[in-house]
């Protein structure tokens, strides 16, 4: 199958060629939802750890799923940096610029980390499990619009494109002296403009060609299209949607009993 | 080919491998080049011509072997040093063109240099000068023509003084005026002391600005000599999957039939070995009858 530019990885694996995209669809908001209903980062780390056994059973290239392993990574420090200064509940551990720092206080960071990095692994997982074509598809007969569809899939598949195209503007301003890597945080986004400026332009013509490439060979035509892929949802399917229903719904009930958080009042 | 100038840019025993790949994209290249030389990196896409030339000004460091930019190893220094010496442009201006103005844009590397306001001014107006664009200084970029565009990337690179100027793929897009245009402007260049790069697949350009020829094949330097000699030695060059400017085959082919001179490289040289052809043939046609008549 046609994969392109995207961070797709074709997969001889269960989650690739037996679950049907809308399943792997209910899946991640299943994680989304299971997410924002805990609050306790034991609940959150074993979440985050069934993802991430997932991205392992299903074969994907760990060196191309480190990226988004470590942009995960980076909002769980975020998390255990920011949020303590938030919630200060139970006695101090210590003092820093003067506001109490809580083990409870700590914990909520590390679940808000956690939280995070949940969301973004379980996305990453279902970018690299779910071809650009079958994930439209899916979409559309969920009732997506075709045209929101395609638009969706190919700002998908432009995203790694995209990236190429950052790295040989930033060479070309390199070559011309810029170091992106000096100066103050207002020195570096003042610098990030000469990168981002011939990056929009670049994007924008990027996306008017493909447009045109797309209105020559009659996008949109007729309102209903075929597709030369099909989907179907199978037992399996179903076992997984109704195993994602009782999950958000327990998820639900969980919350309001107080179980699975660490804090209440937050989410 | 052994140059008995001081080589500005020496790559020794040089290969180079992109992070995750299998293969190296450059094996054990000695190349040496001297200071105001023009030459051409020929070769198919991924041959490693682009890669070779960013060995140059530091955007990459061998994988092994060494390459030494005016007597500093690119080991050594960083980027910031090398900017200054060899000047890189890449084959699409707008993935470095952003500001507002012309002069603006020319100014932006002299300003990450440290340029003080004054002598930024004078150079962005001296490389406006070179490349011929000083009357658009006050113009938004992006209303330029492609060809005026390329021109604006060099003139960016210009401004920093670098004695190298690495130009990947100058005439891609551009039509023939534009062409000649920028190759007069790299000619001129040249001229003036600098060393001119060029990186490109169009034979008639190398035929008729570039000197020095080396082509590239799957990360080899497999020849490197004057152009003459290389682009008319088509069995090396049908190595590389290249051919010599359709001229230089036509006056091959009439050398093999009727002892054309074999190294033409533009059409204005197969005229002028055509006339002096015609013109000693007329001679010896006018001579015969008389010595005839004398005998």
């Amino acid at each position: 199958m046609p994969v392109g530019y995207s961070i797709y990885q074709e997969r001889d694996s269960v989650l690739h060629q037996r679950i049907d995209p809308r399943t792997k669809f209910a899946l991640l908001v299943t994680s989304f939802v299971l997410a924002l209903a805990y609050n306790h980062p034991a609940v959150l780390g074993l979440l985050t750890a069934t993802v991430i056994g997932a991205a392992w059973w299903s074969r994907l290239d760990f060196r191309r799923f480190l990226p988004i392993l470590l942009a995960a990574g980076w909002f769980l420090v975020l998390g255990i940096l920011v949020w303590p200064f938030y919630i200060q509940v139970g006695p101090p551990l210590f003092f820093i610029f003067g506001s109490a720092i809580t083990i409870t206080g700590l914990l909520f960071g590390l679940a808000m980390g956690l939280r995070v990095s949940l969301m973004v692994a379980a996305a990453g997982v279902w970018m690299m499990t779910t071809s650009p074509q079958k994930m439209t598809l899916g979409l559309v007969r969920m009732g997506l619009p075709q045209k929101a569809g395609i638009a969706m899939s190919t700002a998908i598949r432009l995203v790694p494109l995209l990236n190429a195209k950052r790295a040989t503007i930033v060479e070309a301003q390199r070559a011309r002296g810029l170091r992106l890597d000096t100066g103050n945080p207002l020195a570096r986004a003042r610098k990030s403009v000469s990168v981002l400026g011939p990056l929009l332009l670049s994007a924008i013509d990027l996306a008017q060609a493909i447009a045109i490439a797309m209105d020559a060979r009659g996008f949109g035509a007729r309102a209903e299209r075929t597709s030369l892929v099909q989907i179907e949802l199978t037992r399996l399917d179903r076992i997984i949607l109704a195993a994602c229903g009782m999950a958000i719904v327990a998820s639900v009930v969980l919350r309001l009993l107080g179980i699975g958080v660490i804090v209440q009042g937050y989410l | 080919m052994a140059t008995d100038r001081d080589p500005i840019v020496a790559a020794h025993g040089v290969s180079f491998r992109y992070a995750g790949s299998d293969a190296n994209a450059l094996e054990s290249v000695d190349l040496a080049i001297a200071r105001g030389e023009f030459l051409a990196f020929v070769g198919q896409n991924g041959a490693g011509k682009t890669t070779l030339a960013k060995l140059f000004n530091g955007l990459l460091t061998p994988t092994t072997g060494d390459v030494v930019v005016d007597g500093s190893s690119t080991h050594k220094v960083g980027i910031d040093f090398l900017s200054k010496i060899v000047g890189y442009c890449y084959q699409n201006p707008d993935h470095q063109i952003f500001s507002n103005t012309v002069r603006e844009e020319v100014a932006f590397g002299l300003k990450h240099h440290g340029v003080p306001a004054a002598a930024a001014a004078e150079s962005v107006t001296e490389a406006l000068r070179l490349v011929g664009l000083e009357h658009q200084a006050d113009r938004y970029p992006f209303l330029l023509g492609r060809g005026e565009r390329q021109k604006l990337a060099v003139a960016s690179i210009l401004a920093l003084g670098p004695p190298v100027l690495v130009i990947d793929e100058p005439t891609t897009g551009l039509d023939l005026g534009g062409t000649r245009s920028i190759m007069r402007l790299l000619r001129q260049l040249n001229e003036s002391g600098r060393t001119v790069i060029i990186i490109t697949h169009d034979m008639n350009v190398v035929a008729e600005y570039a000197p020095r020829t080396v082509v590239i094949s799957k990360g080899r330097v497999i020849r490197d000599g004057s152009t003459r000699d290389v682009l008319t030695n088509e069995a090396a060059l049908r190595e590389a999957f290249l051919r010599p400017p359709q001229i230089t085959r036509v006056a091959l082919r009439l050398h093999e039939r009727c002892g054309f001179p074999a190294g033409i490289l533009t059409v204005d040289e197969f005229l002028t070995a055509y006339r002096s052809r015609a013109a000693n043939t007329t001679t010896r046609a006018a001579a015969r009858p008389a010595s005839r008549g004398q005998g």
